[in-house]
């Protein structure tokens, strides 16, 4: 119903031919509005009457800041008309972490409950538009329920999907993604296309952060494509301009190339077919604009597909050809996206020769009308170039570079800066194309072009000379920019000796030189002058005087920096030796080798929960690190280390169980423990109530019986052997039916890692047993155990944390040792604070052997008659760690019968080992079965 | 693949609809409205419907005196996003008959309720054109049996 208040107020302000007028009428409406609200007693109708006019004045930019009560509490009233205003107002005027948020949690959990889903939706609009952590924390599993409840009908079931995908970006550790995993996974099936669309989408996002755990969707992602595309089994009412759905075609294909590819043959072979008669179909070019778009749309994204299963095969031959025809194309939009498609394929494969084929239209494709397309044409070129084609790339981006848009200068310039570093055959090309960078460009040049030609010319000696000779040469030029200046400057400090002898080139010719264009240039670069001046008197000490005139002079300039460089040098350079000149004026030794600063800014990391890249632009290399790739990785390590065990082989092995052989490095690297899902209590808070009688028999190294209850039981097997063990966890189901979404993560201390050999199954049947290995390593010295998260569905989702016996001592190494050598490291180490002593009063009897076996199990070697007293006990061991080395630990145990106490003294070589080891020994001593 | 924000501009360069999809601070928000609009309006016809804009690109298409604009990552599929445009401008098309500028004013609040009909988070929940108009129609329904009441009261 239209509001005529309103309909008159867009009038007015319409009628308002200048803006003084305008802010004149806005004025008076908001005093009139401000009245209004204040009087209070407002019906319904007019409160949203005056908020949709306060609406209105926000969208034509002006700022409110008043009336979001009065929106909160048109949410609240009944009548849908005023509850639709009231939600409108809340999402344009509030923002997410407004102190209102509070107010309005209530009234939309009302309107989830509410049995009229028109009001479910209206809340579940706004918990999508608001989205705050708040929001996040108390609705999230309200809009699981209207997402996974059979009674939910389809069109609250799809905005459910989506407004949940809002949350998990906005804030992942609400939303326990794995645990959810499988029942929204089989939403995917949903008769209804739409929610099979938003299904999508919320899956694309939720298997980016969790692959293993939504792996399952893979062959349901691709029955649904061919359902639709092959077998044409689709509702009418989703046809757009005669393509079936094309947004959940697009979302499916996009969704597959964040998993590597299937092994399924089956499921392969249907893909395949999938592929191919995308296009098959796309020979033909529609003659309406929406179908063609639509066509296109799908076929670009079908080729992306193909390219990320496997960038040679057959299809990828035939896009290359169609890519081809698209880049030549009159619509600008086939053109921009052919060479973006284009650039993708370039920036995977080995195989570039059907791409260099084209290498003029490309080429020519910098010279387009629109700004869009050249850019699109640059990472192409970016991405084509290697050995062969670098020089006539580069070599035509320079000459472009002089035309280019101003907004594309500096990217261009890194891009040809990494291109001429990656594929230089020669180094006086590298040094050739660089300077001339600089000298024609300098003012996109970024400062870490030019360190890296530093870099370079400094750890290349066969391009000293050159690069000497060259930029003294560019130096000379009229237009010499300051960058050069920098460059040169630093250049001819350390090298400059090389040249010396060249004519045109003699000491002073090179000061006068630089010395020509001191005036002109910047503080920090004059400071960098001056310092190649101080480099000169080493080199030629035939200039000193010339140059002690510059010093003196600036020892009274204004600038700090300047005067104290000024000052110092002067008073090196007028000592009565040159030693310290020389100490201090030595070369320059070789850069230790880095990532280039150009490609990580190149590269910049994009955030947690957006979508992630699929491909990079460049090179092969730069595609390594994607979420697919990422994964198949962790899928190649898993098999690598099974040979391992089978071949037994490995730098050490591992006694016990037949398994042996350390995880090689390669398999271990990209498989991190999968990350814990954080939540907002910390995991010792949740430990298992009761769990601590089984955590505490374990302590000691034995091996058996973590935990257990009603379903689950978790028992564990280890071995270690110097800084690295292996820890074989049983899960066995003690029911009589499946448990479900099955999940494990483990979080482990700072400095132990934890690695997980191979995937873990995400179900366990009917009592059945299924094993977990991990992989551990003691980098640090760690005082804190790991904590492990089982999590598993029976009924309704059930989760268990326990901590993991894997104690610091456990990386001890027992060692014997004589009674010599022990007093004699003993003293070494000394007293307080790496000696801790505590007197323990013993549970029981004292017995002797209870003691003996509580130090053996912890690692530590009985040194037999070093104490001599009989029945002290001395031990030793060696704590290992992979990043801060060793720790020696030396005890003395002195039982006294009498009095029923332990005399414990700890002595190690680190202050914190040695309290640490001192509880766990107290704890084990303490330690009474009996009182299980 | 969400699409960031949804912009619709005059030819003048007047903002008829600003929605939202990830948050954003007020001064941000017109940043970008002011820089984006700018470069749209500053296009020619012939020229393709994309551009880049900082980290992020831009889909936009023009219908009357209207620019659609959408802001969307950089790796989003172009064509697909402008077809979401034009199923939004289709279904403003069918609701008003023959949609025009000043439909949308004088009826922000109706564009923005259709437009949550077929967005969520940046994402396409519906991409049948019968659907959210069902669903419009429903709403209609319950506004006006409410007036009803109102004047049997």
């Amino acid at each position: 119903m239209a509001m005529r208040g309103l309909t008159v107020f867009i009038a007015d302000i319409r009628n308002c031919r200048v803006r003084e007028l305008e802010e004149k009428r806005i004025n008076k409406e908001m005093a009139n509005i401000r009245t209004k609200f204040k009087e209070g007693s407002l019906s319904g109708y007019d409160k949203k009457k005056y908020v949709c006019k306060l609406l209105y004045m926000y969208i034509l930019g002006w700022d409110i800041d008043f009336g979001h009560m009065e929106a909160v509490n048109l949410i609240s009233s009944p009548k849908y008309s005023e509850k639709q205003i009231g939600y409108l107002g809340i999402t344009l005027l509030m923002h997410e972490n407004s102190d209102l948020v509070r107010l309005v949690v209530n009234s939309i959990r009302k309107d989830l409950d509410d049995n009229n889903e028109i009001h479910n939706c209206l809340a579940l609009h706004a918990i999508a538009n608001i989205g705050g952590r708040e929001m996040a924390e108390s609705l999230a599993s309200d809009v699981h329920r209207l997402l996974v409840s059979p009674n939910s009908k389809s069109f609250v079931k799809k905005k459910a999907a989506l407004t949940m995908l809002r949350l998990f970006r906005k804030h992942p550790d609400v939303i326990p993604a794995p645990d959810w995993a499988e029942r929204i996974t089989n939403i995917i099936d949903d008769y209804d296309l739409g929610v099979c669309l938003s299904v999508t989408s919320l899956i694309t996002a939720l298997a980016q952060q969790y692959p293993e755990a939504f792996m399952m969707v893979i062959p349901k992602a691709i029955m649904r494509l061919h359902k639709i595309i092959v077998e044409r089994d689709f509702s009418a009412d989703y046809v757009y301009y005669k393509i079936p759905i094309p947004w959940l075609q697009v979302k499916l294909l996009r969704l597959l190339q964040y998993f590597p590819p299937t092994e399924d043959t089956n499921m392969s072979e249907m893909l395949h077919n999938v592929l191919q008669t995308i296009i098959n179909n796309s020979q033909e070019t529609p003659r309406n604009v929406q179908h063609n778009n639509a066509q296109n749309a799908i076929l670009f994204e079908a080729i992306n597909l193909a390219i990320h299963l496997d960038c040679e095969s057959e299809i990828v031959r035939q896009a290359t050809n169609i890519l081809a025809r698209f880049i030549l194309s009159k619509e600008t939009n086939v053109r921009y996206l052919g060479l973006e498609t284009m650039a993708h394929l370039a920036a995977v494969t080995d195989e570039l020769d059907e791409i260099k084929k084209h290498e003029e239209t490309i080429i020519l494709s910098l010279r387009d009308k629109d700004i869009s397309v050249r850019r699109r044409g640059l990472d192409l070129l970016y991405s084509m170039c290697d050995v062969s084609n670098a020089k006539t790339i580069v070599s035509e981006l320079i000459r472009y570079l002089h035309i280019a848009d101003y907004a594309l200068r500096e990217e261009m310039v890194l891009k040809i800066a990494i291109m001429t570093e990656k594929y230089a055959t020669e180094h006086s090309w590298y040094v050739d194309v660089i300077l001339q960078l600089i000298s024609s460009a300098g003012d996109h040049v970024g400062e870490e072009v030019w360190y890296r030609v530093v870099q370079i010319v400094t750890n290349h000696e066969n391009l000293q000379e050159y690069s000497a000779k060259m930029v003294l040469h560019y130096m000379r030029s009229p237009h010499c920019h300051e960058n050069m200046l920098k460059v040169g400057g630093y250049i001819l400090g350390e090298y400059g000796h090389l040249i010396a002898n060249l004519p045109g080139a003699s000491p002073i010719e090179q000061f006068n030189t630089l010395h020509a264009r001191f005036g002109l240039c910047s503080l920090a670069t004059r400071a960098l002058l001056l310092s190649t001046y101080i480099k000169f008197i080493n080199l030629f000490p035939e200039i000193k005087g010339a140059i002690l005139a510059v010093f003196n002079q600036y020892r009274h300039v204004l600038d700090a920096e300047l005067q104290q460089r000024a000052c110092e040098y002067m008073a090196i350079a007028t000592m009565p030796t040159d030693d310290l000149l020389q100490t201090v004026c030595e070369e320059m030794p070789q850069f230790p080798e880095r990532e280039s600063a150009l490609l990580s800014r190149l590269n910049e990391k994009s955030g947690q929960t957006e979508d992630k890249r699929t491909w990079n632009i460049g090179g092969k290399d730069s595609n390594d690190k994607t979420p697919a790739n990422l994964l198949a990785a962790k899928e190649r390590g898993e098999n690598a280390s099974v040979d391992d065990l089978v071949a037994g082989v490995g730098g050490v092995t591992i006694n016990g169980d037949g398994e042996a052989g350390e995880p090689n490095g390669a398999a271990q690297a990209p498989a991190p423990a999968p990350a814990p899902a954080k939540t907002g209590l910390s995991w010792k808070d949740q430990l298992a109530p009761g769990s601590e009688k089984w955590y505490n028999h374990l302590r000691d190294g034995a091996d058996g019986v973590l935990y257990e209850d009603s379903i689950l039981q978790i028992g564990i097997k280890s071995e270690y052997h110097g800084h690295l063990g292996r820890l074989a966890i049983y899960f066995g189901n003690k029911t009589h039916t499946q448990l479900n979404s099955f999940a494990v993560t483990v979080d482990a201390p700072e400095g132990l890692v934890i690695a997980s050999s191979h995937t873990l199954a995400t179900s366990i049947g009917p009592s059945t047993q299924i094993q977990q290995l991990y992989s551990l390593e003691c980098q640090q010295i760690v005082t804190d155990v790991p904590m492990i998260r089982i999590s598993y569905h029976a009924g309704s989702t059930q989760s268990v944390v326990l901590r993991l016996p894997v104690l610091l001592s456990r990386f001890i190494e027992p060692i014997q040792l004589a009674s010599a050598d022990f007093f004699g490291r003993w003293k070494q180490i000394g007293g307080p604070p790496r000696e801790v002593q505590e007197v323990i009063k013993a549970p029981g009897k004292i017995d002797l052997e209870k003691a003996r076996a509580a130090l053996v199990s912890h690692r530590l070697g009985i040194c037999e008659n070093v104490d001599p007293k009989p029945g002290n006990f001395v031990a030793t061991g060696v704590l290992n760690t992979s990043m801060s080395g060793k720790v020696g630990c030396l005890l003395r145990l002195e039982p006294n019968r009498d009095t029923n106490m332990y005399r414990l003294t700890v002595r190690t070589t680190s202050d914190v080992v040695s309290k640490h080891l001192k509880e766990i020994l107290q704890t084990a001593l303490l330690f009474n079965p009996q009182s299980r | 693949m969400p699409i960031n924000y949804v912009l619709l501009v005059s030819r003048q360069g007047k903002t008829r609809l600003a929605k939202w999809f990830t948050t954003m601070g007020p001064k941000e928000k017109s940043k970008i409205v002011k820089d984006v609009t700018q470069l749209v309006l500053s296009r020619r016809t012939k020229m393709c419907n994309f551009l880049e804009y900082k980290d992020t690109k831009v889909i936009y298409r023009r219908y009357a005196s209207l620019f659609f604009i959408t802001g969307v990552d950089p790796q989003d599929n172009e064509l697909i996003t402008l077809e979401i445009i034009h199923r939004y401008v289709e279904i403003l098309d069918r609701y008003f008959g023959n949609v025009c500028e000043l439909d949308l004013i004088f009826n922000f609040h109706r564009a923005y309720f259709i437009l949550d009909e077929l967005l969520i988070a940046g994402e396409m929940q519906e991409s049948s054109k019968v659907k959210p108009l069902q669903v419009i129609h429903e709403q209609d329904a319950a506004e006006v049996e409410e007036a009803n009441e109102e004047k049997n009261k």
